[in-house]
């Protein structure tokens, strides 16, 4: 009897189990998409987890984007199958949005792109020093878009390499209406007590355009301080 | 046994003909209602509409405890599951709202009560048809306010099956078109809803004024401060964004509304002479004096659990998830002294020594009595026992203050004193308030209000005229009329501020006003969005005081033999569990588009930012 109903329950199991063979075996996408956001070739700092671009992909009945965030140094990748991909600049960015200028993209391995943005402004020539207790930066911002203006210019001291609009210890306004643009701009923060200890802080100086949401940042500084 | 077939055959055979009356066939059901019957009884009505009153939507309204805890009026202290609320940031969907299902049923309501309800009298009809289009404009208004210019669809859509679906892809009007539609359809229906002038909880000609009232005000603010800002936010088709020459024209319709209400049969609730029990009460004891439009709860029918989930700890009735709104400190310092001066609390003086009080809640002294109506602070009482609220002691060791909290709440210190309060504030606990406040306004008093079994059953006010009076005093000072003043000034009689406590109307004193009359009734979030500051109030910076919630902790003074020894002092803190700071970003001021609403329609316009 027992053996009997061992039996039947081997079976029936292995019928059940068999029988969901079907459904999660897709493969993981496999190919990675990366890159980063340029202007004349050079990478655009950015807010980590601020910006992004949607990618989206032709010949299915119901569409929704696939949404790709950005590092604080400009890079991006994603996880992905192979096929036709468009890729759109959206707003809510220190750039352009160009929705319906879409790039192609196809990915049928690991795909290296690099993406061109038309931001407002962008900072150049950036060098950061420190001088006992103050960092002094010096930037050049450069305007790009000539309808653009200039809402707020400020240097950023954090503790992290994250450092910007939200993440930082220390955030110092510019003179907007002294800015010149092509010229070198200097700005200067003292290192609050909480930083003093710390081997490294990290710096950064951002610009952000009154129709965008975004600012547009130089790359991240360390500064060591010991 | 052949004989018993035949038989059974021709008992069959003869009872089947016998039924020959058609009729039988055609019997009314007895289990669902035509349309017609429906139409034609206005019983039946009313109780539909009671489903579409119970459907009138809100983002952080309506009890709605877990929307309170996501602005800067308080943080989550219930649950960890919960703790998503303190540490998040404003998704670009936030607050997305596109209830067409809901306009749907009202726009085929509206048509079945025209075509069907033959048996009604004029009167009948014309004031459930107002009750219809007022609360169609209210979805409407909820998501304009939401959303910018949305569809107007005021009829079924009907697919034909030709193949085309075009005429059912409504594109999105205007943000000023749906706000006039808004504006049209109250002043056609206002005076057919003057039947229920008595009634609180349906539409009635001040409800209708009331909305007229709110909405206008959004309106014109719009249209102001969006083209203020540095970059307007806007669309090219108008889809978003109101232009600034129909501001004024805004601001005197809100007026014009406010001013009627006020007119009419409502006054300020002014009852108890204790100033701050009085407003309290004026939310708890259903005033039909207030309130011009409220969702009413009753025992054993609708109840909601608003207490159940923000009692003060110690007080709670049930045995799980108290106290998860804790009030920020941004909050209770918004609340201003009496005398006038700003009301930052004074816990350390100017060389940065902490000030000492005798009582713990001698700090809140001489403050808007709205504080106490709003908020409970150590010291304080609810349901007329003292809350025990005290986050540790201060020993004084080498010229400083140590700061010591204990393990559990309730504990006693070695001298045999209370150590922390079995109310806490307790940072890092659950159930218990992280920020050293609790919520009074709107917390239920009554008899196991706190327990799920009873739970409460005060009501939710949806328009009241402690707002009307602010909405008026805006839309006055906007339009640089002297009469704001008398508005603001009324209201802050009303908390215990003296008469005439204010000489010049500023923009600040309005907003502030409004934050600290309407905290928690689902204002602020949209207050801020209109006045186009929600980015800079919210800015996500994490040392801002008002995009963190801050919490103030007090401390029992252990020094012996020292004049200040078992005096309190209040420390200001961060607490651990709220993670990230309010980020508001311009994304937000329109929520977006879902991306099945645009799949489906190719008329819509994306959101700016989207």
């Amino acid at each position: 009897m027992k053996i009997k109903f061992l039996t039947i329950f081997i079976a029936a199991t292995s019928l059940f189990l068999a029988s969901c063979g079907e459904y999660d075996n897709f493969d993981a996408p496999e190919f990675t998409l990366s890159g980063k956001v340029v202007y004349q070739n050079k990478p655009l700092g950015v807010r980590n987890n601020g910006p992004r671009f949607e990618l989206w992909q032709d010949g299915y009945a119901l569409r929704s984007p696939i949404y790709v965030y950005m590092n604080q140094d400009g890079s991006f990748s994603a996880k992905l199958f192979a096929g036709q991909y468009k890729l759109t600049r959206m707003a809510d960015a220190p750039w352009l949005q160009q929705a319906t200028d879409t790039i192609r993209v196809n990915v049928t391995g690991d795909t290296n792109l690099d993406v061109p943005v038309t931001p407002y402004f962008n900072i150049t020539n950036e060098t950061f020093a420190k001088s006992g207790n103050t960092i002094s930066a010096n930037f050049v911002v450069n305007k790009v878009v000539q309808t653009a203006n200039v809402e707020l210019v400020r240097l950023y001291l954090g503790k992290s390499i994250l450092t910007d609009q939200v993440l930082r210890d220390v955030r110092v306004d510019g003179n907007v209406s002294s800015l010149v643009f092509g010229s070198p701009t200097t700005l200067s923060a003292d290192i609050p007590d909480n930083l003093k200890t710390l081997d490294f802080i990290y710096a950064r100086v951002g610009v952000k355009a009154t129709v965008a949401g975004e600012y547009v940042y130089s790359q991240v500084q360390k500064i060591a301080l010991k | 046994m052949k004989k018993i077939y035949i038989a059974f055959a021709l008992f069959i055979g003869l009872t089947m003909n016998s039924c020959k009356h058609d009729d039988w066939f055609y019997r009314e059901s007895k289990n669902t209602i035509s349309d017609e019957q429906l139409w034609n009884d206005p019983n039946l009505i009313t109780s539909l509409l009671a489903n579409y009153y119970n459907r009138l939507p809100s983002l952080h309204g309506v009890f709605n405890t877990g929307g309170m805890t996501e602005i800067d009026d308080a943080m989550w202290s219930g649950t960890r599951d919960q703790n998503g609320r303190n540490d998040f940031q404003y998704g670009s969907d936030y607050g997305r709202y596109w209830d067409y299902g809901l306009i749907r049923d009202l726009n085929l309501s509206l048509e079945n009560i025209n075509t069907l309800g033959v048996k009604l009298t004029p009167a009948q009809k014309s004031l459930f048809i107002g009750e219809m289009r007022f609360i169609r404009a209210f979805v409407y208004f909820e998501m304009v306010k939401r959303m910018g210019g949305v569809p107007l669809v005021t009829k079924q859509l009907i697919y034909d099956f030709s193949g085309d679906p075009t005429p059912l892809q409504v594109p999105r009007a205007k943000e000023s078109e749906v706000y006039d539609f808004i504006y049209k359809e109250l002043e056609e229906i206002k005076a057919d809803l003057a039947a229920n002038n008595s009634i609180k909880t349906r539409a009635n000609r001040y409800t209708a004024l009331a909305l007229e009232s709110r909405a206008m005000l959004y309106a014109a603010s719009i249209a102001k401060y969006n083209s203020l800002m540095a970059a307007p936010i806007s669309t090219p088709g108008g889809e978003v964004g109101i232009p600034a020459s129909m501001a004024t024209d805004y601001y005197n319709k809100s007026l014009t509304a406010s001013k009627e209400i006020i007119a009419g049969p409502y006054a300020l609730y002014n009852e108890n002479a204790d100033k701050g029990a009085n407003f309290y009460d004026m939310l708890n004891k259903k005033p039909v004096s207030e309130v011009i439009f409220a969702k009413d709860f009753a025992l054993g029918t609708k109840v909601h659990r608003f207490t159940y989930d923000n009692i003060v700890k110690s007080m709670t009735e049930d045995n799980e998830a108290s106290s998860a709104i804790s009030p920020s400190l941004s909050l209770v310092e918004s609340f201003n002294y009496l005398d006038g001066s700003k009301g930052t609390l004074k816990d350390k003086d100017a060389n940065g020594n902490y000030i000492t009080y005798t009582n713990p809640a001698d700090i809140f002294a001489n403050k808007d009595a709205r504080l106490f109506g709003t908020v409970i602070y150590p010291g304080t009482s609810f349901k007329n026992s003292p809350v025990r609220m005290q986050a540790g002691v201060a020993v004084y060791n080498n010229g400083s203050y140590q700061l010591t909290t204990s393990a559990v709440l309730g504990a006693n210190y070695t001298d045999g004193q209370v150590w922390t309060g079995f109310d806490g504030p307790k940072d890092d606990a659950v159930d218990v308030s992280n920020t050293g406040f609790y919520i009074r306004k709107m917390v239920s008093d009554a008899p196991a209000a706190s327990t799920r079994g009873t739970s409460a059953v005060n009501w939710w006010p949806w328009f009241r005229l402690g707002e009307i009076y602010l909405n008026a005093a805006e839309a006055a000072f906007e339009l640089g009329r002297p009469e704001g003043l008398g508005y603001v000034n009324s209201v802050r009689a009303r908390a215990g501020f003296p008469a005439n406590s204010i000489s010049v109307l500023t923009n600040d004193i309005i907003r502030n006003e409004r934050r600290v009359e309407l905290a928690f009734e689902d204002h602020r979030y949209f207050d801020l969005k209109r006045w186009r500051i929600a980015h800079i109030v919210w800015d996500g910076t994490e040392t801002d005081p008002n995009a963190v919630v801050m919490g103030l902790y007090s401390y029992r003074v252990v020094r012996p033999g020292h004049q200040d020894n078992g005096k309190y002092i209040y420390a200001r803190v961060r607490p651990t569990r709220f993670r990230r700071a309010r980020l508001f970003r311009m994304t937000n001021y329109y929520s977006s588009i879902a991306q099945d609403v645009l799949n489906g329609n190719p008329k819509i316009v994306r959101n700016p930012f989207q």
